[in-house]
């Protein structure tokens, strides 16, 4: 899952970061409201994490104002107000969760992933895919039933591509859900998690469609 | 006692008192009138009564049978008339009478007042032509006929004034309505309600009253909406460095699970310790201000060498930061106290460097001067060579927790805790951008002249 974290706070946000790498999602992190614009505008996020309190614009205007744009990105709001009325507003406002400070780390990577879900159309946490399987949260893949253990970076891939099973995604979107916006990635990268992939679950599970990028491709029987 | 009893009371004895007056002068001037009417009349009847005898044809006053046909007037009790015959200035005879009448013999001529059985009378006597007419009233009817016209005009007076004290009582009543209508708008109000007083209709005299207590009300609010945001505000500042240290604590935890993740682990546990720090600094800054705000009243009678405690403030800042200040004291008249303790003195001084050192651009150096102003007043003056702040946020920079825009570290407290010292101990902060470019905070102290320094 790509993750955009919108955090003033340094400290706050490396923590999250660190956190929500460590359950196997990729974040992107903007430090104010600006960024945050740039980022969603260059890339595609899966749900984003919005503080309220930021140095340039209120978290909610933001909001106000990407829901204006017809973005319908998932967000969970973070605040460390904890009047009934900010509550309110955020909801209003158009938030989709909220979440007050301090939190637990594997409550916020739960809620996220419960958005994703919703916004995906799906009650489960289960993806199914022919044969294949994968629990959301835990990142679990199973392969006709059997646990198949996948690299981190490979697990990324799989989620971006099950979760629009019928898109194509560009090599660029891709490494951006697997890498996130900052990092330098090698530009054959993502070839190479697709290998890993192919040979773990079989060759035809991602189908390349020349000169645009891939998609999900059918599990071997 | 209530208002309408309190008011009722006052105009009630003043009117008492107003008509008591009033009528006690009238009482006196109707008896002065009266008794001059009744003169007037005692003198008209005897100039009568000599009259019409010296119309009568000439008899001879000596013969006994005038005297045995003495003229008797039937006369109302208390009206007396007596004709006398006179020679020279002696009485030779009385002629006629009134019946029952006393002996008038004796009274001198004019008014005067003479007792006969007992009874006072008011006398008038007329002489000429050699008669002598005595006229007399008495005393007693003349009082009961004054008492008898006080009384009919007293009564409707008094049966008046008790009258007047219900319908006052009536009144009162209803002038007070408004006052009972503000109380009942005021009672219907719950402490924390936000919205102003609704408008009540009220009399000129009521108005200043109300809008009075609509500006107090209007300051209440303000003050809980204050305390409001500062709770909400020391919540937000609070929970943040506790969210970092949650959230690498649990990085952490999570990090050591997982093989090769060592690095990962130090750098969260690291980041958590930062974590701690802040947190610490902010409730330090945050227990300094409610230490301030309380002792405001109790501030000990404490005077603090102004050059020294500048020169403390500077080397606690360089120990922490390098050095990197000038510290320029107008000397002509130093050695001078301020009256801050020592301690806050240097906290605000050091807070104020504090802020100029990080708003300096890096290699220029800030600086501090040390003046005293018309011999009363010290000021400390923080110069730096800083991008300054705005109009709107001098104004603002004062307020707890507020960060210049787009700034993410310290407290929020600094400037709030000098603000707060100033304030407690009859001092100024004033926060302005100098005209050369760059910042200036200028803090000012009531001077205490100390001896001259040896």
């Amino acid at each position: 899952m790509h993750v955009l974290l919108v955090e003033d706070d340094m400290l706050v946000a490396s923590g999250i970061c660190a956190g929500l790498r460590l359950h196997g999602l990729t974040v992107d992190h903007a430090s104010t409201a600006a960024k945050a614009q740039a980022a969603i505008e260059v890339s595609s996020f899966d749900t984003c994490v919005l503080d309220l309190g930021l140095p340039d614009t209120d978290g909610m205007t933001l909001l106000v104002r990407w829901r204006a744009q017809g973005r319908s990105l998932p967000v969970l709001v973070l605040t460390a107000r904890d009047a009934v009325e900010h509550r309110v507003l955020g909801l209003k406002a158009g938030a989709d969760d909220y979440l007050l400070k301090p939190f637990d780390l594997d409550e916020l990577v739960a809620r996220l992933h419960a958005l994703q879900r919703r916004a995906a159309g799906r009650s489960v946490d289960c993806i199914e895919h022919g044969e294949l399987s994968l629990v959301a949260s835990t990142g679990e893949v199973r392969l006709r039933g059997e646990p198949v253990t996948l690299a981190r970076r490979e697990l990324a891939l799989l989620r971006a591509l099950l979760q629009h099973p019928r898109q194509i995604l560009s090599g660029d979107q891709l490494r951006d859900r697997v890498y996130g916006l900052d990092q330098d990635v090698e530009s054959n990268a993502v070839n190479v998690h697709v290998y890993h992939l192919r040979r773990k679950l079989g060759a035809d599970i991602v189908e390349t469609v020349r000169g645009l990028g891939y998609r999900m491709g059918e599990v071997p029987r | 006692m209530s208002l309408r009893l309190r008011l009722l009371a006052i105009i009630g004895v003043c009117l008492v008192m107003l008509w008591s007056a009033v009528a006690a002068w009238m009482l006196l001037d109707l008896r002065n009138e009266m008794r001059a009417a009744m003169d007037d009349r005692l003198a008209a009847s005897a100039r009568m009564v000599a009259g019409l005898i010296g119309q009568l044809p000439a008899a001879d006053s000596s013969g006994p049978e005038r005297r045995a046909a003495a003229l008797d007037v039937v006369a109302r009790d208390g009206l007396a008339c007596e004709v006398s015959l006179m020679r020279g200035e002696a009485t030779l005879q009385t002629v006629a009478r009134t019946a029952g009448s006393p002996k008038l013999a004796g009274a001198a001529p004019g008014y005067g007042i003479r007792e006969f059985g007992g009874k006072p009378w008011r006398t008038y006597v007329l002489q000429q032509d050699g008669l002598r007419v005595v006229t007399a009233d008495r005393m007693d009817i003349r009082d009961k006929l004054l008492r008898d016209v006080a009384l009919s005009a007293g009564i409707p007076f008094v049966v008046a004034l008790m009258g007047s004290l219900p319908l006052l009582w009536f009144g009162i009543g209803r002038g007070l309505r408004p006052i009972e209508r503000v109380r009942a708008a005021l009672s219907k109000r719950r402490p924390d309600d936000e919205a102003p007083l609704p408008d009540v209709d009220a009399p000129p005299e009521l108005k200043p009253l109300v809008v009075t207590v609509q500006h107090l009300l209007e300051r209440v609010r303000e003050t809980i909406a204050r305390e409001r945001r500062f709770t909400d505000d020391a919540a937000h500042e609070l929970r943040t460095p506790l969210t970092a240290i949650k959230t690498h604590l649990q990085v952490a935890r999570l990090a050591s699970t997982k093989p090769g993740a060592g690095l990962v682990v130090d750098e969260a546990l690291a980041n958590a310790d930062a974590g701690v720090l802040r947190f610490q600094h902010t409730l330090d800054q945050l227990l300094l201000l409610a230490r301030l705000d309380g002792r405001v009243d109790a501030a000990p009678n404490e005077a603090t060498d102004a050059e020294s405690a500048a020169r403390q403030a500077i080397d606690d800042a360089c120990d922490t930061r390098g050095p990197t200040f000038d510290l320029v004291l107008e000397a002509n008249d130093f050695p001078i106290s301020v009256p801050v303790p020592k301690t806050l003195l240097v906290l605000a001084l050091r807070n104020l460097l504090d802020n100029a050192m990080q708003h300096s651009p890096e290699g220029r150096r800030a600086s501090m001067q040390v003046r005293r102003v018309g011999g009363e007043r010290v000021i400390f003056r923080v110069l730096d060579d800083g991008p300054g702040l705005s109009e709107a946020d001098c104004a603002l920079a004062t307020r707890r927790f507020w960060r210049r825009p787009g700034a993410t570290s310290g407290s929020g407290l600094g400037l709030s805790i000098v603000s707060a010292i100033a304030q407690g101990f009859d001092g100024e902060l004033r926060l302005r951008n100098r005209d050369a470019g760059g910042f200036e905070a200028t803090l000012t102290f009531p001077a205490i002249a100390v001896g001259v320094r040896p």
